[in-house]
């Protein structure tokens, strides 16, 4: 479904990716994990269209989008949750759904998709007047994947879906990503908790200094050892 | 659970307060004496500027220093218009909403792309250069100005800035009610996600800024038919640029009723100091304490704050 292919990508002089190839297969959840720094991060935005690659090519379903700016994206199906959640604060959580409904994609089913969402989390029907910035680090990642929805994706991005939450709620998150996956969703994240990740996961790509070292199906990658050398980079 | 279409907005208690009032001056005016008239001319002068920066300004959060750029573009075409093409003041005053838009238009394809306080610096800095780049041009007087012999017209400025005033507040609720005002709301916020999430920044913002450089252009243009000539201090003049931030800053920057509020509290003192001899010159540093008070305590200004705090009065004041 989505296709990156030899993607070049930096800020400025700074090159953070080299020769980045990977795949989305729909209906199917894809990892990207790796240490800090390994540009999990910039492959999202490449793929969101906020940084442009410097070399290769973004494919969505079999249409060529390297160029296409970021804000054309959402109509094609492509919906992101970005690092941190980042929310609008101080606007409500209702609000912040309904901007994720901004294209003509997303507003023709707006009430449908917001039903579905509060009935995908609940706590958020509560929490619904209450301004972003005030919620819970769990309940601002529920509005973050609400407002994706909220665009009808055809393809969900997240970034880091588990930073600054409990372990209680990164179970809780990622067991709501899988139940979105057998709606029909395809997903792709990246994770820096790659065990939780992973086990969730079908398809792993693991990332280092911009480049992909290993790649495969999850139970091919959930050896512990091997992900720890790639993780500290030792051997 | 709507999203709001594209469609005209419901009306609220603000806007109705607002149409009422600019009804009744509009109607009232002419039986009012001339000092009052005047007066009534320069209020709507500010109230005008206070509007056309708050386009930008005050919806998308791109703060502005240079705006009084685009006044002295209006004010140079209305006397290049009447002294050269031998127009009529009204027409002279759509050619400085035009070249008004047109510059914005230009200028913002450049300066857009930065933020935060590089668009502000650059604004400043593209004012400073136009400053001393017209006065230069032959054709527009050779910073010796242009002087028309128009005579005292007060109740034909009269309607033509209270025209301005009236279109910049219905396109600002226009534009503040649709779904329109979701994506400006989301730029405000946070421009990246904003994209992310469909919202065509980049021309919102450019179309935002066009509206605001033809009004403030137009405006400008006003302002000089009422001095009957243009100067380059008084085409190019930075003071404007601050009240112009001040009225928004202090009323609520981003709000309908906000700029009108502020026209008020910077205005009535400005016009105060200047009849009070030993006063005259302070009105800047009382406008400038003010803006610093009210950025750090009720950084929202009059409208947000009270809306905050006084939750009844919630539904009334937007």
């Amino acid at each position: 479904m989505l296709q990156l292919d030899h993607i070049d990508a930096g800020y400025g002089p700074v090159q953070v990716l080299g020769s980045v190839s990977l795949a989305a297969q729909e209906g199917s959840i894809t990892v990207i994990v790796g240490p800090n720094g390994a540009g999990k991060s910039t492959i999202l935005k490449v793929i969101t269209g906020l940084v442009r690659p410097t070399g290769g090519h973004v494919v969505f379903q079999e249409r060529d989008i390297t160029a296409l700016p970021a804000h054309d994206r959402p109509a094609l199906g492509i919906a992101s949750c970005p690092e941190g959640r980042r929310l609008f604060p101080l606007l409500t959580a209702e609000t912040n759904l309904r901007l994720g409904a901004y294209t003509p994609r997303g507003r023709n089913a707006a009430d449908a998709t917001m039903e579905y969402v509060y009935r995908l989390f609940p706590r958020l029907r509560e929490r619904a007047g209450v301004k972003a910035g005030r919620l819970s680090g769990g309940e601002q990642q529920m509005v973050g994947i609400g407002r994706a929805l909220m665009a009808k994706p055809s393809i969900l991005i997240l970034d880091e879906p588990s930073l600054g939450l409990a372990p209680k709620l990164v179970s809780e998150i990622f067991a709501k990503i899988q139940e979105l996956r057998k709606g029909g969703l395809t997903v792709l994240m990246v994770e820096q908790n790659a065990y939780a990740a992973l086990r969730i996961a079908d398809f792993g790509y693991v990332m280092q200094n911009g480049q992909v070292v290993r790649s495969g199906p999850t139970k091919d990658l959930l050896d512990l050892e091997a992900l720890r050398r790639d993780y500290f980079a030792t051997g | 659970m709507r999203i709001p279409r594209m469609r005209f907005p419901t009306f609220g208690p603000t806007l109705y307060g607002l149409a009422l009032l600019m009804v009744v001056l509009g109607i009232a005016t002419p039986f009012l004496p001339i000092v009052a008239k005047v007066q009534l001319i320069n209020f709507l002068l500010f109230v005008g500027l206070a509007y056309a920066l708050n386009f930008i300004t005050g919806l998308t959060g791109y703060v502005s220093f240079g705006h009084a750029i685009f006044m002295g573009i209006g004010a140079y075409a209305l006397g290049g218009g009447i002294d050269r093409l031998g127009f009529p003041p009204l027409l002279g005053v759509f050619l400085g909403a035009g070249l008004g838009a047109a510059f914005a238009v230009g200028i913002g394809l450049v300066t857009l792309r930065f933020r935060g306080v590089y668009f502000a610096i650059t604004t400043l800095v593209l004012f400073l250069a136009a400053k001393n780049i017209v006065p230069e041009i032959s054709q527009l007087g050779e910073g010796g100005g242009i002087f028309m012999n128009l005579g005292f017209q007060p109740l034909a400025q009269f309607y033509t800035i209270w025209a301005i005033v009236v279109i910049e507040i219905g396109l600002t609720y226009w534009v503040t009610h649709g779904r329109l005002g979701y994506g400006l709301r989301a730029i405000k916020s946070d421009e990246d996600v904003a994209k992310t999430v469909g919202v065509n920044a980049s021309r919102l913002k450019l179309s935002l800024f066009g509206i605001s450089g033809m009004f403030t252009g137009a405006t400008g243009a006003v302002y000089a038919w009422t001095l009957s000539a243009v100067l380059p201090e008084t085409g190019f003049d930075i003071t404007f640029s601050l009240r112009m931030l001040a009225m928004i800053i202090i009323g609520g920057a981003g709000t309908l009723l906000g700029p009108f509020l502020g026209a008020i509290i910077v205005y009535v003192p400005y016009n105060y100091f200047q009849t009070v001899q030993s006063l005259l010159g302070l009105q800047l540093a009382v406008i400038g304490a003010l803006v610093l008070l009210i950025a750090l305590f009720i950084p929202t200004g009059i409208v947000g704050t009270v809306r905050r705090y006084v939750p009844f009065l919630r539904r009334y004041i937007e």
